[in-house]
């Protein structure tokens, strides 16, 4: 598993207080994971901080599960801090 | 009425209504109009001063049948009829009344008026806070802003004191020995009616009692009170309908409000256009476009304006120490969600959705469009801003314009309906300022801040800042557009000329919400001292500088746009080039797209297979999207994710004309 995977799944884990080794890669965060409307923005919000990124809001809430949220993380973190 | 020349009756005429079954205690004092027939007044007993019209015609009675005018089975004292006026079935007796021409009084148990009266004008209300100090006077002219000056600026004794006299004065002019029913008035199968003045074309239907009160009504704007209504020491306001059982005590109905399926109301203010169903109010000042409409809903010692309450929606005002001496404000725009509960007092920011039970104090004011949560333990957790993007915001800034039923001549309360204005972008300069002052301060480890009350996790303080800068560039940069537009088609292509300042303009950098009216301060501050120094000396005065204060909304705004745009963007508008207006212009397509977007995000989660969850019929899951599309439609073909997209298109083209 990736550093950012594994880091996305802490945050998530930490935000929705919820056990991270439960976290599975494709899980959904509202059918899934019970995320509630409010904690989507919480999320993207713990994610900016964890990896020091500016997500853009249209894009970030459009991303369902853990496996888009690491790719759409893993690309901002190489737009925004390259090399 | 005009003046009308009445004459005694004549032998025949006395000789024709005795043998209809009239009496009267002295023939002498019922006078006529010289066009009087006597053939349609039967069964009839006067006393004291009469004066009758015509009692000729037909009258369109409470159920759309044409009637015959006349007097019909009552006893009548001391009242003055008007032409082709019907009035029947009188159980016990119509006194002290002046009834219009085309009046319909049919099946009422009593009518009267005392001898001096009033009329509901002159009670106080004893709004916002129920225990008192905050009383506002019933008058027939009484507005949004006049009542808000009177309950709300208490620290100004000399305005309190003048305020009074103003609304003194109205209450005088009310005063009066006789009622008055007004032409094309209906009056059918009402019990009582006591010291009640009813204005032009009023519907009173069906009412229990009503006592002491005014029905302000016109042919333009008719009001209806329906069944089962009991009112007492009131007034309702021209185009509005009370009615299904609805109770009010020492209540102002404004403006086509609508009251009504056994809602109750006790020492409250509801100006225009709010609506009130099923539930309660006490002592509370509800703002234009208040509405409440279910049961178990408990509205009490708030201040509210564009506000809508969900089911089960309650507040408390005291515990049980001095009495209910709590009082709280939701500042315009806001929503509580089903069983919401504040223990006041609170203060909640614009357009703000509140939700759960909140058994702490907090006050939010800085902080509008924010998501307004009760933790289990009662405190409030806060997301700054997160409602400034989604579809109701947006869909609540279209629809109220849009739902105004106001159709009388004038429009007593005056109303702003911007969403973004001085007023709500100030305050989030000020959230914003707060939540960087904290971000700095506070360290990683920390995971929640306290605002005034409000918990806010550490890592949302960023997210609000994100929120309100894209809300303040918004509003700045369409201000900016908007404003050379305009100028444009005026005819004005002197750029330094248009981006000036109106030299009537007034700047603040505070702005007041007076109850739906937006004002820089230093307006509010010198339409005080006016009242005070005696300068606006009655309430026509106060409603003619009102207007006037109304009519300059767009300087003042300029003025601050300006002003805020130097401190936020650090650019003096008065300096800006073609170039910088270009640029200007690509800056706000950028951050009115990008809002315009996160709106359409929102609406796309009425859509998501979640939302679905409630549709088809078991044991056909697969039937479950097509029973969807076919109760809610698609996406793309929702008319408002179309007029969004369409409004996408409408910016770039704005910024193409730039």
């Amino acid at each position: 598993m990736s550093d950012v995977a594994t880091r996305v799944k802490q945050v998530v884990a930490e935000t929705l207080e919820i056990d991270a080794s439960q976290i599975g890669d494709t899980d959904r965060f509202v059918e899934d994971l019970g995320a509630e409307s409010i904690q989507s923005v919480e999320l993207v919000a713990a994610f900016e901080e964890e990896f020091d990124i500016d997500m853009d809001s249209e894009g970030a809430l459009g991303v369902k599960a853990i496996d888009g949220a690491v790719d759409f993380i893993a690309k901002a973190v190489a737009e925004q801090h390259p090399g | 009425m005009p003046d009308i020349a009445y004459l005694p009756l004549s032998p025949a005429q006395i000789d024709t209504l005795g043998a209809a079954g009239c009496m009267a205690a002295d023939w002498s004092r019922v006078q006529v109009t010289p066009n009087f027939n006597p053939e349609h007044v039967v069964r009839v007993q006067f006393a004291g001063e009469i004066r009758l019209g015509n009692c000729d015609g037909q009258v369109a009675g409470s159920n759309g049948l044409s009637k015959p005018a006349g007097i019909y089975d009552a006893y009548i004292a001391n009242c003055t009829v008007g032409d082709g006026v019907r009035i029947a079935r009188i159980g016990s007796h119509l006194s002290g009344y002046r009834i219009g021409d085309g009046a319909c009084i049919e099946d009422v148990g009593v009518l009267q008026a005392d001898s001096e009266s009033t009329f509901g004008n002159g009670v106080q209300v004893e709004t916002l806070n129920e225990g008192g100090g905050r009383e506002v006077t019933l008058f027939n002219e009484l507005s949004a802003q006049f009542a808000y000056l009177q309950c709300l600026v208490r620290w100004r004794p000399r305005l309190v004191e003048k305020l009074a006299h103003l609304a003194d004065q109205e209450v005088k002019s009310a005063r009066s020995d006789r009622g008055t029913i007004g032409r094309q008035a209906t009056i059918c199968s009402v019990a009582r009616i006591e010291n009640v003045n009813l204005g032009d074309s009023t519907a009173v239907r069906g009412a229990i009692s009503l006592v002491n009160g005014t029905i302000l009504s016109c042919a333009e704007a008719p009001t209806v009170v329906g069944a089962g209504v009991i009112a007492e020491d009131f007034i309702i306001a021209e185009g509005s309908r009370v009615t299904e059982g609805a109770i009010l005590g020492k209540s102002f109905v404004g403006q086509a409000c609508q009251i009504g399926k056994q809602f109750s109301a006790e020492g409250s203010l509801f100006f225009a256009n709010c609506e009130g169903f099923h539930g309660e109010a006490c002592s509370v000042f509800a703002g234009p476009y208040t509405v409440t409409h279910h049961k178990s809903t408990l509205l009490i010692a708030g201040l509210l304006s564009f506000y809508n309450a969900g089911s089960g929606t309650n507040q408390s005002n005291h515990m049980y120490k001095l009495g209910p001496v709590h009082e709280g404000k939701l500042e315009r725009g806001c929503k509580t969600g089903s069983f919401s509960y504040l223990m006041w007092p609170c203060r909640v920011g614009p357009f703000s959705v509140v939700l759960g039970k909140h058994t702490r104090t907090f006050d939010t004011r800085d902080f509008p469009f924010s998501h307004i949560e009760a933790k289990a333990n009662g405190r409030c957790e806060m997301v700054p801003g997160l409602y400034l993007s989604t579809v109701g915001t947006v869909r609540d800034g279209q629809k109220w314009p849009a739902r105004d039923r106001r159709t009388a001549p004038n429009r007593r309360d005056l109303i702003d309906f911007d969403v973004f204005s001085p007023l709500t972008v100030g305050r989030m300069l000020r959230g914003t300022a707060r939540l960087k002052e904290l971000m700095k301060t506070t360290d990683r480890s920390v995971k929640v801040v306290t605002i005034e009350g409000a918990e806010v996790r550490r890592v949302l303080l960023r997210t609000g800042v994100k929120y309100y800068r894209a809300g303040i560039e918004m509003y700045l940069l369409e201000r900016l557009i908007s404003r050379v537009e305009r100028a444009r088609e005026a005819g004005n292509q002197n750029l330094a000329n248009c981006l000036s300042v109106d030299s009537q303009a007034i700047f603040s950098g505070e702005w007041i919400d007076l109850a739906g009216q937006l004002m820089p301060q230093d307006r509010f501050e010198t339409l005080c001292a006016r009242i005070e120094t005696g300068q606006i000396d009655s309430i026509h005065d106060l409603q003619k500088k009102l207007t006037e204060i109304h009519s300059c909304y767009e300087k003042d705004e300029w003025a601050w746009t300006v002003w805020a745009y130097q401190q936020h963007f650090g650019r003096e508008v008065s300096s800006m080039t073609t170039d910088d207006l270009k640029a200007a212009a690509k800056a706000w397509q950028g951050v009115r797209t990008k809002f315009l977007k996160l709106i359409l995000n929102d609406a796309s989660k009425e859509f998501e297979s979640v939302t679905q969850t409630g549709f088809g019929i078991d044991p056909e899951p697969s039937q479950r999207e097509a029973d969807f599309i076919g109760v809610r439609g698609t996406y793309e073909e929702n008319k408002f994710v179309q007029q969004i997209e369409e409004e996408i298109a409408e910016v770039a083209r704005r910024v193409e004309a730039i």
